[in-house]
C-alpha cells in the first residue's frame, strides 16, 4: 500500500523512531494476528451501513475498469499528485487480511497502516478519527466478509518532498486533531446524529472545505466549499447562507439531493457528487437523511462563494 | 414554369442547401457549446416541472407532464450529435463536458439512449402515479452521465 521512494527505508526507520519519541505509549500494538472467529451476520449487515455511509467503495473499488469489490486501483487526483486507492480485501499479501481489528481500528483512528507508518490523508483518517468503537468494529466485520482479490495495490504517484512519509508526522501535528465524535449536549439528538454523519462517517468535509497549500482544512471555513477538490473541480457551499450556499433549499430539495441527486433547477449533480449519491447518501435511512438536513442548517451561514474555474 | 425559370430555382435551392451547409461547418466549438448548454437546460427546466408536478408543488396537469417528458425525449436524442469530436475542453471555451466523452463515444451515446428510453416511457406514463413512478428513472440516466461526463458542479 505505501509509496516509499529513495528516501522510504530512511522515512520508514525515521518514522517509527520519531513517533516513538513524541508519542511515547502511544500505537503500542495489543492486537495479536487477524481472528480466526468469522463476524457475526448483524455486525456485517450494521458494518455495511457504515461502509456505504463512509463512502469507501468510491476509492476502493475501481468501477470504471470493472475491478473486484474493494480490490482498489482508484485514482484520486489531488494537488499533490495522484493517489490510488489500495486493496482492502481480507487478501493475506495484497490485501489487509493480515490486519487485526485493532490495526483497521488504528488506521481509522490514529491514520496509521498494520505496521504503524502514516497513511496518507487522502485517506479520510481526519475524519474516521470520529467514528465510535462500535460502527468501526462493525465496519471491520463487513470488510471481513467481502471476497478476497488477489490484485497489488498500485502504487501513489506523488512527488517529493510530498511522498516522504515522516513529512505526514508534522502534517498530522499540524492538522490532525485525534478524537471520537462529542456530541454537543446543547443541541438535540437529530442534530447531533446529522453532525456524527456529516464528520465522521460521511467525511463530507473532506472535500467541501477549503484546504491550504499544505492540504490542512480551513476549519474555519467548515463546508463553506472548496475551490480545489478533487480532479481540480470546484466543490459547492453547503452552509445554510441563502445566496452563496444551501440556505435557500427546502427539506424536499435536500432529500432529493440525497436520493436522486437532483438540485433544485432541476439539474442532476456530476462528478464525484454522483458517486456519492449512488454510493452512500442514496442508502441513507429516512431518519439518518433527516438528521443531516437538521444539522447542516443548525450550521452557522458562511458568505462565500464559489465558482467553477474555466475548463482547463 | 420556364426551363430558365426552374433552372434558376433549382440553382437558388442549391444555393440555399449549400449556404446551410456552410453555416453548418462554419458554426465553431463555442455555438456547438453554446446550443447543447441550452439543450441541458431546456431539460432541467423540464425536470423542474416534473419534480414540481410530482411533489404535489403544482396541480396535477397530465398535459404538462406529458409535454416535459417530451421536450426531455427530443433533446435527447440530439445529445450524440451534439457532442462533436473536436468540442470539448480542448477549445478553450467554458465546457462542462469532460474528454472522457470522446474517449468513450458509444459508452456516452448508449447513456443518451438510455435517456432516450426512459423518457419515452415517461410520455407513455398516462397517470399521476405512473408519472411518479418513472420520473426516479429517468433522473438516474441524467445522473448517471453526468457523473462520468460532466466537470461542473451545481
Amino acid at each position: 500500500m505505501p509509496t516509499r521512494g529513495r528516501f522510504g527505508e530512511w522515512t520508514r526507520t525515521a518514522a517509527v523512531c520519531a513517533a516513538a519519541v513524541l508519542f511515547c505509549a502511544v500505537g503500542l500494538r495489543a492486537a495479536g494476528p487477524a481472528q480466526a472467529q468469522a463476524p457475526a451476520a448483524d455486525a456485517i449487515a450494521r458494518g455495511q451501513y457504515i461502509f456505504d455511509a463512509a463512502g469507501c467503495t468510491s476509492c476502493h473499488t475501481d468501477e470504471k475498469n470493472k475491478g473486484q469489490l474493494l480490490a482498489g486501483g482508484v485514482p484520486l487526483k489531488t494537488p499533490f499528485g495522484t493517489f490510488y486507492g489500495p486493496n482492502i480485501t481480507p487478501d493475506p499479501t495484497h490485501g489487509i487480511g493480515g490486519w487485526s481489528e485493532a490495526d483497521v481500528i488504528r488506521a481509522l483512528r490514529d491514520g496509521k497502516d498494520d505496521d504503524g507508518d502514516h497513511l496518507f490523508p487522502v485517506f479520510p483518517y481526519t475524519s474516521f478519527t470520529k467514528m465510535t468503537d462500535a460502527d468501526a468494529k462493525d465496519l471491520w466485520a463487513y470488510l471481513r466478509s467481502v471476497p478476497p482479490t488477489a490484485t497489488p495495490s498500485k502504487p501513489h504517484d506523488i512527488g517529493f518532498p510530498f511522498n516522504i512519509r515522516l513529512a505526514q508526522m508534522f502534517w498530522k501535528r499540524l492538522f490532525f486533531t485525534p478524537g471520537r465524535f462529542q456530541p454537543d449536549p446543547a443541541k438535540s439528538a437529530e442534530v447531533n446524529r446529522g453532525a456524527y454523519i456529516v464528520q465522521a462517517l460521511g467525511h463530507c468535509g473532506e472535500c467541501h472545505t477549503q484546504r491550504n497549500l499544505l492540504g490542512g482544512m480551513d476549519t474555519k471555513l467548515f463546508l463553506a466549499g472548496n475551490t480545489r477538490g478533487p480532479d481540480g473541480h470546484a466543490v459547492p457551499n453547503i452552509t445554510p447562507d441563502p445566496d452563496t450556499g444551501i440556505g435557500k433549499w427546502s427539506d424536499r430539495d435536500l432529500v432529493d439531493l440525497f436520493k436522486e441527486g437532483m438540485t433544485p433547477d432541476g439539474d442532476f449533480v456530476g462528478g464525484a457528487m454522483a458517486e456519492v449519491v449512488r454510493h452512500s447518501t442514496s442508502k441513507l435511512t429516512d431518519s439518518d437523511i433527516h438528521a443531516v438536513i437538521a444539522y447542516v442548517r443548525s450550521l452557522s451561514p458562511v458568505r462565500n462563494r464559489i465558482e467553477e474555474k474555466k475548463a482547463q | 414554369m420556364s426551363k430558365g425559370l426552374r433552372l434558376g430555382a433549382a440553382a437558388a435551392g442549391v444555393a440555399v442547401l449549400l449556404g446551410v451547409a456552410v453555416i453548418a461547418e462554419a458554426q465553431n466549438a463555442p455555438a456547438q457549446i453554446n446550443q447543447r448548454q441550452e439543450v441541458m437546460k431546456a431539460n432541467g427546466a423540464a425536470a423542474k416541472t416534473l419534480t414540481q408536478l410530482v411533489r404535489g408543488e403544482q396541480p396535477w396537469n397530465q398535459q404538462a407532464a406529458h409535454q416535459a417528458a417530451t421536450t426531455i425525449n427530443t433533446n435527447a436524442k440530439q445529445i450524440p450529435s451534439l457532442f462533436p469530436q473536436g468540442s470539448g475542453p480542448e477549445t478553450g471555451a467554458k465546457t462542462a463536458a469532460l474528454p472522457a466523452i470522446w474517449q468513450n463515444k458509444a459508452d456516452f451515446d448508449a447513456k443518451a439512449k438510455a435517456l432516450d428510453e426512459e423518457s419515452a416511457k415517461l410520455m407513455a406514463a398516462n397517470d399521476e402515479a405512473a408519472v411518479k413512478a418513472q420520473f426516479g428513472n429517468v433522473g438516474k440516466t441524467c445522473g448517471g452521465c453526468h457523473e462520468s461526463y460532466r466537470a461542473k458542479n451545481p
